[in-house]
């Protein structure tokens, strides 16, 4: 059974249907990098799924749980939609830290206020601390830990985000172009700490406009074109052997690059 | 000079009296003005129009009007036009008109003020705070508050020096704050009249007073430095 499955998600802004029926799954520890033209809607995807734009069909399951059905509105109540993102992380290309909280802080903010709200005790403020530490080792920013985020680099501050989502333990973990914002030198520290993750079986998407990257990580690429997803596959297959014109089109001009 | 230091001793312990209203009057309007400045925001910003329309018709009268007008309206509206003089005749009515005339007045001011603060802190703090499952409110505590009030220290000083200084308006509803307690040696009162300079004197008070709250709120904005 894949942990995700979307059926026909569609999205409409206004007259624009930037969203035209995505169909895709994804199993467990998988990686999938999503690649595709400027516009071509796969920050909304990622939305979509992360609960921040509510489809206007489609369906969304993980591990075999519903999690959103736009035809069964009982699976559309506000009041669930927070345990459901839940099973989804987003790092976003823009990083968004908690500016007035240190690095260590922004990672123990959103699982500490969970904690409180569930009265549990002392002992898992330990385990969260040694948790939090230790996904710090993981990033290689343990000497960095009590900085502020205007103190620390772009490419920090991403692995900073990165860590911030994993404290959560999502079942899919989404990146949205996590190295578009940052200068072309720093872009290689935050690729090794998501290659680190692929290797240690995180099912994760990757929105990425690094090709290489996008193939040499992922188990399986889609390249999405106006609204809908144009070709998918094994990133080899598909990097070397594209089958649609348009997918051709797009890979050459980043060759030439 | 011999009267003047005569007088001195008796203008300062009566100032003293009316400077103690005034300062009544600014810390229960700061302490109103507010959290009801804040219920304003949330309302001014509302998805629902029916709510963010009326907040913003509320906000239009309260800063097209003087709040002197707004001041004789609370307190003279209930018992002319009503028949209800529901402040009584005393110094304790007169206050508590005052403290509803300029909470009311002060909490649009900072409302604008705070809608603004909000605004500016960027979406992606908000989105970055849902998706790690956190509530809308504890997004608004945790992340949004402490940026919005750094934002908003500049603005909300400007607010509250103002403030000390229109404290002196609740004079026309015969207050008995500062202003009243100087004006009070012209007519006469503990034995002096026609004296013009406990009136002038008054000044000195707002002066010492606003300087203090301008070290105290200069202190604050450098306290929030230490992030961007
Ligand atoms: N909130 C919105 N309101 C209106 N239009 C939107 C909104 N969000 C996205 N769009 C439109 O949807 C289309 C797809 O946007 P999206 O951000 O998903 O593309 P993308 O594939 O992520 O592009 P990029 O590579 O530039 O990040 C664009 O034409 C965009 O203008
Ligand atoms: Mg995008």
């Amino acid at each position: 059974m894949p942990v995700l499955e979307v059926r026909n998600i569609r999205k409409t802004f206004g007259r624009t249907e930037v969203l035209k029926g995505i169909d895709f799954s994804l199993d467990k520890g998988e990686a999938l990098s999503v690649i595709g033209s400027s516009g071509s809607g796969k920050t909304t995807l990622l939305r979509c799924l992360n609960f921040l734009e509510r489809p206007d069909a489609g369906s969304i399951t993980v591990n075999g749980e519903v999690l959103l059905d736009c035809a069964d509105a009982s699976t559309l109540r506000e009041s669930e939609i927070r345990r459901k993102r839940l099973h989804f992380g987003l790092v976003f290309q823009s990083f968004n830290l908690f500016p007035q909280y240190t690095a260590l802080e922004n990672v123990l903010l959103a699982p500490r206020l969970l904690a409180k709200e569930n009265h549990e005790q002392f002992a898992d403020k330990e385990r969260l601390n040694a948790e939090a530490r230790e996904l710090f080792a993981d990033i290689g920013l343990s000497d960095r830990m009590n900085n502020y985020p205007h103190q620390l680099s772009g490419g920090q501050q991403q692995r900073v985000a990165i860590a911030r989502a994993l404290i959560m333990h999502p079942d899919i973990l989404c990146f949205d172009e996590p190295t578009s914002a940052l200068d072309p030198e720093l872009t290689g520290e935050v690729l090794k700490v998501i290659r680190k993750l692929s290797e240690q079986n995180t099912t994760m998407i990757i929105v990425t406009h690094e090709m290489e990257f996008a193939r040499d990580v992922a188990d399986k690429v889609i390249f999405m074109d106006g609204g809908v997803i144009c070709e998918q596959g094994n990133p080899r297959e598909v990097f070397s052997h594209p089958k649609e014109e348009r997918t051709k089109q797009f890979l050459s001009r980043y060759s030439q690059n | 000079m011999e009267t003047f230091l005569h007088q001195l001793p008796i203008v300062v312990n009566a100032l003293n009296v009316g400077f103690v209203q005034t300062l009544k009057l600014f810390a229960v309007t700061l302490l109103g003005a507010f959290p009801l400045g804040l219920l304003i925001a949330f309302g001014s910003l509302s998805k629902i129009r029916a709510v963010s329309m009326f907040t913003s018709f509320i906000i239009w009268i309260i800063r097209g009007t003087p709040l002197m007008i707004q001041l004789l309206i609370v307190y003279y509206f209930p018992g002319l036009v009503l028949h209800n003089p529901i402040w009584g005749g005393g110094e304790q009515g007169r206050f508590l008109a005052a403290s509803l005339a300029f909470i009311i007045n002060y909490s649009c001011y900072f409302s604008e003020i705070y809608r603004g603060g909000i605004l500016s802190v960027p979406v992606g703090q908000t989105e970055a705070g849902l998706v790690l499952g956190m509530t809308k409110r504890q997004i608004f505590f945790n992340v949004t508050l402490l940026q919005m009030i750094k934002r908003i220290v500049p603005p909300i000083s400007n607010e509250i020096i103002t403030l000390v200084k229109d404290t002196a308006l609740a004079r026309i509803i015969a207050l008995q704050e500062i202003i009243w307690a100087g004006q009070a040696f012209m007519k006469g009162s503990h034995g002096i009249s026609g004296a013009i300079w406990p009136l002038f004197f008054t000044a000195f008070y707002y002066l010492v007073f606003n300087g203090i709250v301008t070290v105290l709120l200069a202190r604050l904005e450098r306290k929030l430095d230490y992030f961007r």
